[in-house]
């Protein structure tokens, strides 16, 4: 108990009466729920003999000497608190919940470590701030509410937010964190995890703290650790919330007139590239828009002459019903506790069909068989099944052609008469059945001895274990299946992903009079196993089995039959030594060692350790400043890894492949790199915890700089070395930044609380060093594969995220044709209403040497601010987070405005370039004439800076004697708004999730209910 | 328990080594391929099917646009710019060029892969007989490969695996390059066997074939051209008594009449993916795949004949009056299930002009999409042989052997085995006049078959010709004598140190 005074407990004083009394009188509740808490103790400060507990209400009552007396209030599951009476005769305390029944203590690589001890980098949210949003994905519960992690999320059912720590510092591998849920290292499918029984998140950022992970903590670490029953009276906790989700944003697309009007404008402006003296309003009379039309179907002048526009995305989307619940129990003694759950989720998808349903269960108990051994587990099954749609179903809807009727007639969607066999029919897409069903045993299980004082040997063995059942079946009456004549086909994929981790710990920690010192050795070995069998199937006689019945595929010689299997494996050893001084200078070294089965024989073994300093000067005694309680200093050096590469990177791979009935032996491509090793990042972490005037108001702000001076990347291959690609450690990278994160308690009255928190991220990197004299290294991709693409291209002294393209000049007038008559194209056309890009080195050809970098992905700032307001059972709670200077490319806007109204076209194309209208950005619409588009120059480049209003939240709780009355402990209703406001220039879906499918926004209702 | 748990790391390192070695389960490495013949023997199986797939799909059509017997449909022009300049000879006809960079960069891979296998081989102490006959079949791939790279790009970097320190992977000079050609084909007519049950694998025959036809369409600056030692190894093939022309042109491109005593090599292809070939896809009509797609000469238009290559000689066309020839290498009627198709709105309007034939596959027909058409496609045929043998036979002034062998079989077989005297060439027409109507013999002989841009190259009449014939180039009027060759890749000179941008093609240099 000794050192566990934590000067960040928020206290809530009432002054009831002005004179000083010898009995005390007070209640304690829970500082999130207002929820009272039974069986707390108080006792003096002075004479810890002294005390009372409180009773179901959360009251109490003691005689207190007079003059000045702190009480400590110590409930498990709960920080302590210390609070000085002054002359209050009735005092309202709330206690902050502590994390994990171990009260500071977060359990890192099989070892339990004390959360204060974690002298870097890192930012923690507990299960309250968590509940906050209403979401069965832990990624999305995180979002704004952490100093330098930037969350995306996504809102098809199902499908995980995706969460970055400090920006950029790996190029392809790995830019994801690692999570390790009760010790468990897992990679991916973190939405098995129910948000519910989190009790705790930490972020860890720095090398000082994720140097205990080795090779796999360059991408930051987020610990997850779940909820355990708490010493006292069992409880019962039932949590349920219902949801409607809707599209936040749909893009801006023509309506039917326009589309037709832009298709005349294209065409017309076509012919007249040809004839320059041609008489136009006759051409477009004769040619486009009488019954001979070339350049429209029937169909199309039919819909146009009868004022029709259709709206196909509307027919295959709808509103998207959410609910969840989750019912847990929990309890315990001193000597053991257990907490168990159950959750039901159902998400129906915003696309037809779409659903995803997960039910899991967890039990998480922890017992002493004997004073010195202690058993436990943390054991969480879910069962998910999800209803997959098509992919192509809302991407062929959104660009579906206006003019044409909605219906099952065609196999394809067409525009004239131009029926495009990649775009099909979507309502006949939605025949095809897709499902997936998996099953997931998480489980960590742990024996803990303590054969004498102040040792602790603890072993872990944990196992994830996922089996995966993928099915699809594709019906005949498909475009899908017409296209490649397949008659019915159905697939089978089963997947089983089999990880096993085992963590043997020593520690030993004492307390030397002033001196504190903890020392940890280790061993971490884990193996990772995954193989897959899938089995494709062409034929059927009919529709009606689907996927179940693959003997009755006639086409025998197009079935296709996969496999693979591959096993990883990481061994390591570790070591941590912490020491403290009278909670005022505070060190922590640790040092790991780890190999890996993913490099050569020469390159398996990489050593990573770090130091981390701390200094807390408001411990000192010449500390008189009384407006700070609380002033630590921090700084943390650590060197940190990267082994996320594909995997078998260090051989050239030459695969079996089966044609013309035989086995043939083909490279895949990839030349095998021996001497690949480790990403080694160099992180130098200092911070500053600072908190003032009673901890009203706090500040953490950090610094980072890291050097990544071994970057991993695929890097591409001149053909004429025999392959195309290959893994290699390319250069360094710097990336630094700042975090800063505030807290305000701008009111603390008893009926009425307001608190206030900000944050704000920033980082910036720079690519400053490439293998050899190369100075650029370019990204091939696009329909060939071989273009230069215009992002993940590699320049020294750039950033990563640097775009690279033409810039636009302006659009050519007929001012301009003088002026620019001698510049080679390369092709292009250049008229009046043409873009016309910056010719860089002007020497009158537009060619790769004029493009620039045109802009950066990375924001100069981003994170979060929110509010809470509680007044008596009331509580307000907004949430926003916001993107500063960030730019975007939206490849889907770009389509849209490149249209000549054979293709779905943006509203904006309203304002393109005539000979009317020619002070404007948007080029003219011009068919089949090769010219510069949107894409070729930076015009396509958006301004994706934004503000969202992420959360709102309104929710009361059942004054106590109300929920009393019903014997409930605590009862609460709310309703919240999620992403219900977003302001910016960006013209895509959506500034974050980008533009593959749109955003979400829903509205929630949910009930909390516990006794 | 304390002193279990203490000699845990102990047993824990010492298992580590083992622990941490876990080697790919379902893919062999680069030494194991190469350490025996029973892995390089699927190798090379793996290299002839990567090289017929250099000839199917679209990227298969790639060299034979921009010529004078075929250019992109109309539709193709005006939505795939870079596409375009293959025809258009404009600035999209550059080192960015991605159509040509796709060539270049699926080929480059089956050259080392068979370098690696050459070197292998010469160093392996297995059964000699089959190691020569597999080196063999490495030595014909690589030279296949590179006798086309150099043929479209000239100087081109030599893959020697056994030489890799000294000659890099630069550009270099046409007599090495030819050097290794004739030496590597050389071996394999030397070591190949006769005949083959594998179709997929050459035979001697058709290394002799290819060796006749380096000499002849070596450029002069190669050094080897050489119409003696053609004709010699033509000769060869041709007294060899294997090989005959059957007697129905069409028959030629009847898929139940695959690999035909014709065929010195064909890539075999079925209709089931991955070993169609999608050819119809590109060749056939739009118009016909709206109306069913699974109409057998239903298509996209990538590319359709010139109308010098689908015109009779009375419009100014190839084609003269009897020639069997013409129906069977090209599509004129589109009437499907008796209804004449339309044009369609929003398309390039050439749609229902004549279209390539030789690649529709009636086994698709009604059944499967033409997307499945999996016909096998020529590469070295007997007709093909006797051309160049009378080719080579003119230059040697032996003129009227050459003609007689023309008239004899080719022409005799094209007119349906009784050819009219009139339509015989004279025996007596001068060395030149044969010349040019060679040409145009090769064109209604070998349409579309693959070899032409080559034949254009080396007569010499490349800018004249095209431009004359293709529409696109013919509106563009931008081809120059540097077209015939390609620009190397910008992404090859960007990342190959040793081919500098100063060793690009002339005209491309930027």
């Amino acid at each position: 108990m000794k050192n566990r005074i934590l000067p960040v407990i928020l206290l809530c004083l009432t002054t009831v009466g002005a004179f000083a009394q010898h009995v005390l009188k007070g209640r304690v509740t829970d500082q999130v729920t207002q929820a009272p808490i039974f069986g707390a103790q108080i006792t003096l400060k002075s004479d810890r003999t002294k005390g009372t507990i409180t009773n179901d209400a959360g009251e109490f009552t003691l005689q207190a000497p007079a003059g000045a007396v702190t009480l400590i209030v110590h409930s498990l599951g709960y920080k302590d608190a210390e609070v000085p009476v002054g002359n209050q005769t009735f005092l309202t305390i709330s206690l902050e919940e502590d994390n994990a029944k171990g009260l500071d203590e977060i359990v890192v690589v099989g070892a339990v470590v004390k959360r204060e001890n974690l002298t870097g980098a890192v930012s923690s949210i507990n299960s309250a701030r968590i509940s906050q949003t209403p979401t069965n994905s832990i990624n999305q519960a995180l979002q704004g509410k952490v100093a330098g992690a930037y969350v995306v999320s996504n809102a098809q059912p199902g499908s995980d937010a995706s969460i970055k720590i400090r920006g950029n510092n790996s190029i392809q591998f790995g830019t994801n964190p690692i999570f390790v849920v009760d010790g468990v290292i897992i990679d991916g499918g973190f939405n098995t995890l129910n948000p519910d029984d989190i009790a705790s998140v930490d972020v860890l950022k720095d090398a000082a703290s994720t140097a205990i992970y080795g090779s796999r903590g360059a991408n930051g670490v987020v610990v997850v650790t779940t909820k355990k029953g708490k010493n006292g009276v069992g409880k019962v906790s039932y949590n349920a919330w219902f949801g409607v989700q809707q599209f936040s944003k749909r893009a801006a697309t023509m309506g039917g007139k326009d589309l037709f009007n832009l298709r005349v404008d294209a065409y017309a402006n076509a012919w007249q590239e040809k004839n320059p003296q041609g008489n136009r309003d006759q051409y477009i009379a004769d040619s486009l828009v009488s019954d001979r039309s070339i350049a429209f179907g029937k169909y199309e002048l039919d819909a146009y002459r009868a004022g029709k526009s259709y709206d196909w995305l509307d027919a295959v989307t709808r509103k998207g019903f959410q609910q969840n619940h989750t019912l847990n129990f929990s309890g315990g003694t001193e000597k053991g506790s257990y907490f168990v759950s159950f959750n039901y989720t159902d998400q129906k998808g915003l696309v037809q069909n779409s659903n995803y349903r997960r039910l899991s269960g967890r039990a998480n108990i922890e017992q002493y068989i004997k004073p010195w051994l202690k058993i436990g587990t943390n054991t969480t099954f879910s069962n998910t099944k999800e209803k997959y749609v098509d992919g192509s179903v809302f991407s062929v809807a959104a660009g579906a052609n206006p003019l044409l009727k909605i219906d099952t007639t065609g196999y394809y969607l067409k525009y004239a008469d131009i029926q495009n066999q990649d775009a099909y029919n979507p309502l006949r897409s939605l025949w095809i059945t897709g499902d997936n069903f998996s099953n997931r045993l998480l489980s960590s299980n742990y024996i803990n001895i303590n054969p004498i004082k102040d040792l602790n040997i603890r072993s872990t063995v944990s196992f994830d274990i996922t089996s995966q059942q993928t099915f699809w079946y594709t019906p005949m009456t498909t475009g899908q299946d017409k296209r490649n004549s397949n008659h019915g086909k159905a697939s089978q994929k089963k997947t089983l992903y089999n990880n096993l981790q085992w963590d043997n710990t020593i520690t030993y920690s004492k307390t030397f009079g002033d001196h504190y010192v903890s020392l940890l050795g280790g061993t971490s070995i884990q193996l990772n196993k995954y193989d897959y069998n899938q089995v494709d199937a062409f034929g059927f006689p009919n529709d009606d089995f689907g996927y179940k019945f693959l003997g009755g595929a006639y086409s025998k010689d197009k079935t296709t039959l996969s496999s693979d299997f591959v096993t990883t494996t990481l061994a390591s050893f570790l070591g941590r030594a912490d020491y403290n001084y009278k909670d005022k200078y505070f060190a922590t070294a640790t040092i790991r060692y780890d190999g890996s089965s993913k490099f050569g024989a020469n390159n398996k073994w990489g050593a990573f350790p770090s130091l981390a300093l701390a200094y807390d000067m408001t411990r000192e005694t010449f500390w008189n400043v009384k407006a700070i309680n609380r002033l630590k200093w921090r700084v943390g050096f650590g060197i940190a890894g990267n082994q996320n590469i594909p995997n078998y990177a260090f051989a050239s791979l030459y695969r079996p492949n089966y044609t013309n009935n035989s086995v043939t032996y083909v490279s895949d491509g990839r030349l095998g790199n021996p001497f690949l090793h480790w990403e080694r990042q160099k992180q130098l972490n200092v911070g500053v915890d600072l908190s003032l005037l009673d901890s009203r108001l706090t500040l953490t702000a950090d610094y980072f700089n890291i050097d990544n001076d071994n970057l991993l990347m695929v890097r591409t291959l001149p053909t004429t070395t025999g392959f195309t690609n290959t893994v290699s450690n390319v250069g360094a990278l710097n990336n630094k930044g700042i975090e800063l994160t505030l807290g305000a308690a701008l009111i603390r009255k008893k009926d009425f609380q307001w608190n206030a928190n900000f944050m704000l991220s920033s980082d910036k990197n720079k690519i400053t060093r490439l293998y050899g004299s190369t100075k650029a290294i370019y990204n091939k991709g696009g329909y060939t594969g071989v273009e230069i693409q215009r992002t993940g291209n590699l320049f020294l002294g750039e950033s990563l995220n640097s775009v690279y393209s033409l810039k636009f000049d302006k659009i050519a007038q007929q001012s301009d044709m003088e002026r620019i008559k001698n510049i080679d194209f390369a092709g292009r056309t250049v008229h009046p209403g043409d873009i016309i890009p910056v010719d860089k080195d002007g020497n009158g050809v537009i060619n790769d040497d004029d493009r620039y970098v045109v802009g950066n992905l990375t924001p100069k700032f981003y994170g979060g601010f929110g509010t809470d307001l509680t007044y008596k059972g009331i509580g307000l709670n907004l949430f926003f987070n916001y993107s500063y200077g960030l730019k975007r490319l939206s490849g889907f806007y770009e389509g849209l405005m490149s249209s000549t109204g054979l293709s779905a076209a943006h509203q904006d194309l309203n304002r393109r370039w005539t000979p009317q209208n020619t002070d404007t950005n948007v080029p003219r619409a011009l068919y089949g004439v090769p010219r510069y588009s949107y894409g070729d120059t930076d015009l396509g480049l958006q301004d994706a800076s934004f503000l969202r209003l992420s959360t709102f939240t309104v929710s009361y709780t059942l004054p106590r004697q109300v929920s009393q009355s019903l014997r409930l402990d605590n009862t609460r209703f709310y309703m919240t708004g999620t992403n219900q406001l977003l302001f910016t220039k960006d013209k895509g879906y959506d500034p974050e999730t980008g533009d593959g499918y749109p955003n979400a926004k829903m509205i929630t209702l949910g009930l909390n209910v516990t006794f | 328990m304390k002193k279990r748990i203490f000699l845990l790391p102990l047993v824990f390192l010492m298992s580590c080594q083992d622990f941490l070695n876990q080697e790919p389960q379902t893919a062999l490495t680069q030494e194991q391929v190469f350490s025996k013949l029973e892995n390089i023997d699927p190798l090379i199986t793996g290299l002839y099917t990567s090289w017929r797939n250099a000839r199917k799909d679209r990227g298969g059509f790639m060299f034979q646009l921009g010529g004078d017997e075929s250019q992109q449909g109309a539709f193709q022009v005006k939505s795939e710019p870079d596409q375009a300049g293959l025809d258009r000879y404009d600035g999209f006809l550059a080192p960015r060029n991605n159509a040509l960079t796709q060539q270049w960069d699926m080929r480059w891979p089956i050259v080392t892969a068979a370098a690696k296998a050459i070197l292998a081989l010469q160093t392996n102490k297995e059964d000699e007989n089959r190691r020569n006959q597999l080196l063999g079949e490495a030595s014909f791939i690589w030279a296949a490969v590179c006798f086309e790279l150099t043929q479209y790009w000239g100087d081109i970097p030599v893959i020697d695996a056994g030489k890799i320190a000294e000659l890099g992977t630069g550009r270099k000079p046409l007599p090495m390059v030819y050097d290794y050609l004739v030496r590597y084909l050389q071996f394999a007519a030397d070591h190949l066997p006769e005949s083959q049950t594998d179709k997929r694998r050459v035979t001697k025959y058709a290394a002799m074939a290819l060796l006749g036809k380096v000499y002849l369409y070596a450029p002069q600056a190669a050094g080897v051209r050489d119409y003696q030692k053609a004709a010699d190894q033509f000769q060869k093939v041709i007294q060899s008594g294997k090989y005959s022309l059957v007697p129905k042109y069409a028959d030629l491109f009847d898929p139940g009449k695959a690999n035909s005593t014709e065929s010195l090599y064909e890539f075999q292809f079925t209709n089931t993916y991955p070993d169609n070939n999608q050819t119809q896809w590109q060749m056939g009509s739009r118009a016909l795949a709206s109306v069913d797609g699974n109409c057998s000469f239903g298509g996209y238009d990538l590319m359709v004949p010139t109308a010098y290559a689908y015109s009779d000689v009375t419009k100014g066309g190839v084609w003269e009056t009897g020639d069997t020839r013409k129906d069977a290498s090209i599509r004129y009627d589109f009437t499907y299930k008796g209804e004449a198709p339309k044009l369609l709105s929003g398309f390039g309007g050439d749609e229902l002009d004549p279209h390539v034939k030789k690649f529709e596959d009636p086994r698709t027909q009604g059944t499967m999409s033409f997307w499945y058409s999996g016909k096998n496609i020529f590469y070295l045929r007997y007709a093909d042989v006797l051309l160049c043998y009378a080719e080579c036979l003119n230059e040697l002034n032996r003129t009227s052997e050459a003609v007689t062998i023309v008239n004899d079989q080719i022409r005799n077989r094209a007119f349906g085995g009784a050819i009219p005297a009139s339509l015989k060439w004279a025996s007596g027409i001068s060395q030149d006049d044969f010349r040019t109507k060679m040409l145009d013999e090769r064109m209604r002989e070998l349409a579309f078959e693959g070899w032409r841009r080559m034949d254009l190259i080396r007569s010499g009449k490349f800018v004249s010709l095209i431009k004359a014939r293709n529409n696109w180039a013919a509106q563009s009027n931008t081809i120059q004598e540097f077209h015939m060759r390609y620009p190397i890749p910008l992404t090859e000179i960007l990342q190959n140190e040793e081919i500098p941008p100063s060793a690009q093609n002339p005209g491309y240099q930027q």
